[in-house]
């Protein structure tokens, strides 16, 4: 099912929480909605739940108007941050749910309820924990009940909200790769907020960047990667260089003059420069510009800290590179720019 | 991958040499001297008056004490004191709950002085409050009159009366019991309740009341033992009729009026072990209900 997000605007108090964004969620895609906190990105996932409704827009699931209807007439699975597990229900009873409260004429039989239920369980793979209680179970148990419950009902569209949020790296990661790979399998049309970009990129066919209640770019990870439209898309996704710059004839000067790039010649005057560090190249000159500052080899990367100009600068690279220049800390170096960005101010 | 790692936690692993049943190694310092001070404290104040109750009773003898027991008036007393408590806890539990419901849910102008008045029942002297409710319902009372003009209903001087008393004091125990749990109660569960598809209803039944219901016992058993040992309240109202009004507690002081020290201990023994029996089994309930969803 499609999702048609127009205008929707969102006032809480002063602070304005969505400024007029419009959106479009395809059918069957997995969309991340990603931002700093206090983008909005988690009260435009409400109002598409119905748990939240908007000061003005409209919003359309699968062409009709649905800022009337009810949470529960929408059709919609949410999974909350924190799960929010109904405590004092079992695993089994959580799951079963959203079907023991249909209305009379549309609930199941207990059997097919049953068979339903434990068919979720397996696909989460919690088979042997129907019987347990919430508080029995580790966090990444809890979302994956979570997801069982939201998927109970059939819904068109399902809504996460910072699902991996609440558990620790290993899990978020092995929760991440399985969420794709269920995506992948039921093809539900998916919407998920997220403040970690790495999770935006792994996991999302297109990544919704927002910041203070505004869409800044849309598009897919590559594309937001690679080409950021904005100086916040750039500086928002991963690691980065950022330096204030001067831009004459198409050449941004950096830390009066130590480095040079070439840029757009429309920019002109104040500027910000960004560079990635897996863009900017370490080469050991004896009389070189730069001085080796830092040196921090973790795992397969190596992060390099330069002062150059009075300037700071991070460099990354694998480790083998990295061995293969024989550079120490406290070696003069040159520094070469692959690839930039530059900004107008 | 993560299905098998939570139960590897479950069963802590026995520590050094020195584990006794009674304590599991801790690091939390002070438990010999804690504890000794908690059970001789609690011996001294709740068992030692309670012992030489007993004690007293005691003097009588088996059969003495079923004599000084077993007498209708006696009895009466018991069906009424313990009767009317339950009816008053279960007006209590009722209301009380709407009340925390409404402190809770919503703001309205004056709800901190409303918050306030909840505990006045606590702070008023129980004679006070029983003189201002016998006033109030007696039969030319500014309640009590159109109550028995309009319905025929006569409140003072009758179990209805004690009732009402009974629940005034009560009153506190409960809002006071399920306000927190309300206010901790995490608005996302309703929320998915929602999205799953429920009613404001079923929402309600189904989230809302199992996880208050613990608590709402808890103030039930306080408001019921409360109303149990209840005077100074009851008294000016009840109207005192043998047999009809007439609560235990006040039958206790005319025993001791009558110097029937021992007939006056065997009552509150018996009393004592009627309500020890019934808070005993509140408790182990909500041992269970709680137990079922610990954090």
């Amino acid at each position: 099912m499609a999702i048609q997000v127009s205008g929707i605007t969102k006032q809480f108090g002063s602070y304005k929480a969505l400024d007029a964004v419009d959106l479009e969620v395809r059918s069957g895609e997995l969309l991340a909605l990603l931002g700093p906190s206090g983008s909005g990105k988690t009260t435009l996932l409400r109002i598409m739940a119905g748990l939240e409704s908007p000061d003005a827009g409209s919003l359309q699931l699968n062409g009709e108007e649905a800022l009337g209807l009810k949470p529960r007439d929408r059709q919609v699975g949410f999974v909350f941050q924190h799960y929010a597990l109904f405590r004092h229900m079992t695993v089994f009873d959580n799951v079963a749910f959203g079907l023991k409260v249909r209305p009379r004429g549309q609930r199941f039989g207990s059997a097919e309820i049953k068979r339903r239920v434990t068919e979720l369980l397996e696909l989460v793979q919690l088979g042997h924990f129907a019987d347990r209680y919430p508080a029995q179970l580790s966090g990444g148990q809890r979302q994956r009940v979570a997801l069982a419950r939201a998927l109970a009902i059939e819904p068109k569209v399902l809504l996460l909200d910072e699902p991996f949020g609440a558990l620790d790296a290993k899990v978020r990661k092995e929760l991440r790769r399985w969420l794709r790979k269920l995506h992948d399998d039921i093809h539900i049309t998916s919407v998920f907020v997220t403040h970690d970009q790495e999770e935006a990129l792994e996991l999302a066919d297109r990544v919704v960047v927002m910041s203070q209640g505004r869409i800044e770019q849309i598009g897919s990870p590559a594309d937001v990667y690679d080409h950021p439209s904005s100086a916040f898309v750039y500086e928002f996704l991963g690691q980065v260089n950022r330096f204030d710059c001067t831009v004459e004839d198409g050449v941004a000067r950096i830390g009066n003059g130590a480095l040079s790039i070439p840029t757009d010649p429309a920019v002109r005057g104040a500027a910000i420069a960004y560079v990635r560090p897996h863009d900017l190249g370490v080469s050991p000159a004896a009389g070189g510009p730069g001085r080796i500052s830092g040196v921090h080899v973790v795992g397969p990367d190596a992060r390099v800290e330069i002062e150059l100009a009075g300037l700071s600068l991070e460099a990354e690279m694998d480790r083998e590179r990295f061995g293969a220049l024989g550079i120490a800390l406290g070696d003069r170096c040159a520094v070469h720019i692959d690839r930039a960005r530059v900004f107008a101010r | 991958m993560v299905a098998a790692s939570s139960t590897d936690t479950a069963f802590p692993r026995a520590g050094g040499a020195v584990t006794s049943i009674l304590r599991k190694p801790s690091v939390i310092p002070g438990f010999g001297l804690t504890l000794g001070f908690t059970l001789t404290y609690l011996s001294i104040l709740v068992l030692l008056p309670l012992g030489a109750l007993i004690a007293k009773a005691g003097g009588l003898g088996w059969s003495g004490f079923w004599n000084a027991v077993l007498t209708p008036r006696v009895w009466a007393a018991f069906e009424v004191s313990f009767g009317l408590s339950l009816v008053a806890a279960a007006v209590n539990a009722v209301f009380g709950f709407i009340v925390a419901w409404v402190l809770v849910r919503y703001s309205f102008p004056g709800k901190r002085l409303v918050d306030a008045l909840v505990d006045l029942p606590f702070a008023l002297p129980t004679a006070v409050a029983g003189i201002a409710l016998s006033a109030l319902y007696a039969p030319n009372g500014w309640v009590g009159k159109p109550l028995n003009e309009l319905f025929g209903l006569k409140v003072a001087f009758t179990p209805v009366g004690i009732a009402i008393a009974l629940t005034f004091i009560g009153l506190p125990f409960v809002v006071r019991t399920v306000q927190p749990i309300l206010e901790d109660l995490p608005p996302e569960e309703e929320e998915a309740a929602v999205s799953l598809g429920a009613t404001r209803g079923q929402t309600f039944r189904r989230v809302v009341f199992p996880a208050v219901l613990p608590a709402l016992v808890t103030g039930f058993a306080l408001s019921f033992a409360r109303g149990v040992g209840e005077y100074g309240s009851v008294i000016f109202i009840a109207g005192n009729m043998p047999g009809l009004t007439e609560i235990l507690p006040l039958l206790i002081v005319i025993k001791l009026e009558q110097y029937d020290y021992a007939g006056a201990a065997a009552v509150g023994t018996a009393m004592l072990l009627v309500s020890f029996v019934m808070l005993l089994v509140l408790n182990l309930l909500q041992t269970w209900m709680r137990s079922r969803h610990a954090r």
